[in-house]
């Protein structure tokens, strides 16, 4: 299996009381709350904790992108992209965006993204996002109703121009160029293309049909998303789809310490700080149109496997360390126990990209170091045989040679 | 259920509320839903035909996904009351059908005898910006009424005995056709076609409508050409159900004039 570093960049000073009082932490929450310079200085820190993973072996550095919101300050993830791409060697860059659906026209996308793996010389994975609501139809105003016609016609035009030889014309419906002739073209022959969802079939009908690698990237932990993750699984198996376990890519938050109790007195308030401080109102989370119709029927029924009460307890930042850790919010604790729970999360749930977010909320630098030592030297290394012999067409060739020559991770297959 | 079919377009089969005889009334509904056979639909129809079809995309009317924009609403309704053959009709639009309304008049100006515009969306004035109709629903739902919501807000919605989802779906559905349409202005472009209209026009709007200030009803009054303005009191975004007899009144009255 492989292994992608990722953290939420965070800001990392907002006051106590802010989780509590904002209307909601995405859209319109005060851009007061946050002193651009001690935003530059975070950004900082996350370029060096990926600088860091990158020589421990992790497989990708990942980026997302989001707007308006003190939980992501990665507007543009291709800006970051670009830093590591210049100045790491092993490691794929996974971007997750771009959100396809808010660019116009999208061809912006098929340049930066063959820019950056003209740069890092063939390491990038294409993730592409619808964009939660709060992104995509509050911050950028784009019609929810249109949103995913509007990515799939962008989808489209962007892969179409990264692999066409000679100039082409697309008349779509909301992007129309007459000469499609992006400089320069990627260095790969095949981007390998994410589409991270929320459990949408018609997501999971569009992955299959395209054979890309699905992604369900929420922080609610396991025992929220086994429902999602194993329903994608059931429906795959059902319509013929590719059951390969790297088409899944997952995110964990990971709290690595020598001891159990030293995780707990690290990490606790982190942790908390990272689900405290995230209120999201209900109406920038469900406009209408966002959703199918099979979709909302398909969230109202599926099967919940956790107490409306337990997540608003882990959304006020009100669970234990230890509860947070038994839901699966977090996996916590020494390396032998982070690698025992991982490895049960992933062979259950057939994940072979494991996301793993090392760093959260507000996290010392130092602690978030010690946790990516601690994973990529200790827990790592003894997870590579998970999945290592099912093929893994969704992860740049360049990266996994390098980290298979330099880390002893299984060569490709 | 009555079947449009566009040549190279598509099917549109659409609910259509019929009631009544004499001059015929299209009705065009707001942006939440079609209000069925509402007391101010029936009273309308003691001296009209009236014709209220439910806007494709809302509740059992298919064919959304023909729209490209606004302009193909327009050019539906032009081929929706052509097929009946009852040659010019008067149009009443409220809220988003207020703007669909406009769009028809201004494209069909044969078509439209008389147009009554109530609390319609279509315009956006930058000294007065509206409350997002998309916003926090305790906080629309208090800017629509002047005295407070109504026990039940007239509706064509059926209830399903079998489906308790059906309430969530049929307003998300609804709701999601007009983000088409007002998402995340609902301005696309009619400021520019409404001094193309012919027909006598009133427009009536409910003056304690939190969702559009009076200055947006003054506003169309002063691009179209032939328009007077009747505010009603007391009434906010659905004047025709909070002061249903001063409404019912002024349009009866400004349509046999």
């Amino acid at each position: 299996m492989k292994f992608h570093w990722f953290a939420q960049q965070y800001y990392s000073k907002l006051p106590p009381e802010y989780g509590d009082t904002v209307e909601s932490s995405w859209v319109t929450p005060p851009a007061a709350y946050a002193d651009p310079r001690q935003v530059g200085e975070d950004y900082h820190t996350y370029i060096r904790l990926m600088q860091q993973a990158d020589g421990l072996g992790w497989d990708s550095l990942l980026l997302n992108e989001h707007h308006q919101t003190s939980l992501a300050m990665t507007p543009s993830p291709n800006l970051i992209a670009s830093i590591l791409a210049a100045t790491t060697e092993n490691a794929a860059i996974a971007l997750c965006g771009n959100s396809l659906a808010l660019y116009n026209p999208p061809i912006r996308v098929a340049e930066e993204i063959a820019m950056l793996d003209a740069l890092s010389g063939g390491r990038i994975i294409a993730g592409i996002v619808f964009g939660t609501p709060m992104d995509s139809a509050f911050s950028y105003g784009v019609p929810p109703v249109e949103l995913r016609e509007r990515f799939h016609e962008a989808r489209d035009l962007i892969t179409r121009a990264w692999k066409a030889t000679e100039p082409f014309a697309f008349n779509g419906k909301y992007t129309q160029l007459r000469y499609v002739n992006p400089w320069p073209r990627p260095v790969q022959d095949e981007i390998p293309v994410w589409i991270p969802g929320s459990g949408s079939v018609e997501t999971w009908d569009v992955v299959n049909a395209l054979d890309y690698c699905y992604g369900y990237l929420s922080f609610s932990g396991r025992q929220s998303a086994e429902p999602i993750v194993k329903g994608f699984w059931e429906h795959t198996e059902a319509t013929g789809g590719n059951m390969n376990p790297n088409r899944m890519a997952f995110t964990q938050v990971i709290c690595c310490a020598d001891t159990d109790e030293e995780a707990e007195r690290q990490y606790s308030e982190a942790v908390k700080y990272f689900y405290r401080q995230n209120p999201t109102a209900i109406w920038q989370a469900t406009p209408p149109g966002y959703t199918s119709q099979a979709s909302i029927r398909e969230n109202l029924t599926r099967a919940k496997t956790i107490s409306a009460e337990e997540r608003l307890k882990a959304q006020r930042g009100e669970l234990s360390f230890w509860e947070y850790d038994e839901l699966g919010y977090i996996i916590a604790g020494t390396p032998e126990r982070v690698e025992q729970r991982v490895r049960a999360l992933c062979t259950d749930l057939r994940i072979g990209q494991l996301i793993t977010c090392m760093h959260v909320g507000n996290l010392p630098e130092d602690v978030a170091a010690k946790n990516n030592h601690l994973v990529g030297t200790q827990v790592i290394p003894k997870l590579r045989d998970v999945w290592a012999d099912e093929e893994d067409r969704w992860t740049p060739k360049v990266s996994q040679e390098r980290v298979a020559a330099k880390f002893g991770a299984p060569a490709p297959v | 259920m009555t079947t449009l079919e566009i040549p190279n377009i598509g099917t549109f089969d659409v609910e259509l509320w019929e009631e009544g005889a004499g001059t015929p009334l299209l009705y065009l509904h707001g942006y939440e839903r079609h209000p069925g056979g509402a007391g101010f639909l029936k009273r309308l129809a003691t001296d009209h035909r009236v014709l209220a079809p439910e806007q494709p995309g809302y509740g059992n009317s298919t064919g959304f996904e023909h729209f490209t924009d606004v302009q193909d609403v327009a050019l539906f309704y032009r081929e929706l009351v052509e097929s009946w053959g009852l040659g010019s009709v008067d149009v009443v639009g409220h809220s988003l059908g207020g703007m669909f309304a406009a769009e028809l008049a201004a494209i069909a100006p044969q078509l439209v005898r008389r147009l009554v515009l109530v609390n319609a969306y279509g315009l956006w004035l930058d000294d007065e910006p509206t409350l997002d109709p998309f916003g926090p629903a305790d906080q629309v739902k208090a800017a629509k009424w002047h005295a407070g919501p109504p026990d039940v807000e007239p509706t064509n919605f059926v209830p399903d005995p079998d489906d308790p989802h059906a309430p969530i779906l049929f307003s998300a559905r609804n709701l999601g056709s007009a983000t088409k349409f007002m998402w995340p202005i609902a301005d696309r472009g009619l400021r520019r076609r409404l001094p193309l209209i012919d027909a006598p026009t009133l427009v009536v709007h409910g003056t304690s409508d939190g969702l559009l200030p009076v200055s947006y009803a003054e506003e169309f009054v002063r691009l179209i050409p032939d328009a007077r303005l009747h505010r009603i009191e007391a009434a906010g975004h659905y004047p025709m159900v909070e002061q249903e007899d001063e409404f019912v009144s002024a349009v009866s009255a400004f349509l046999a004039g």
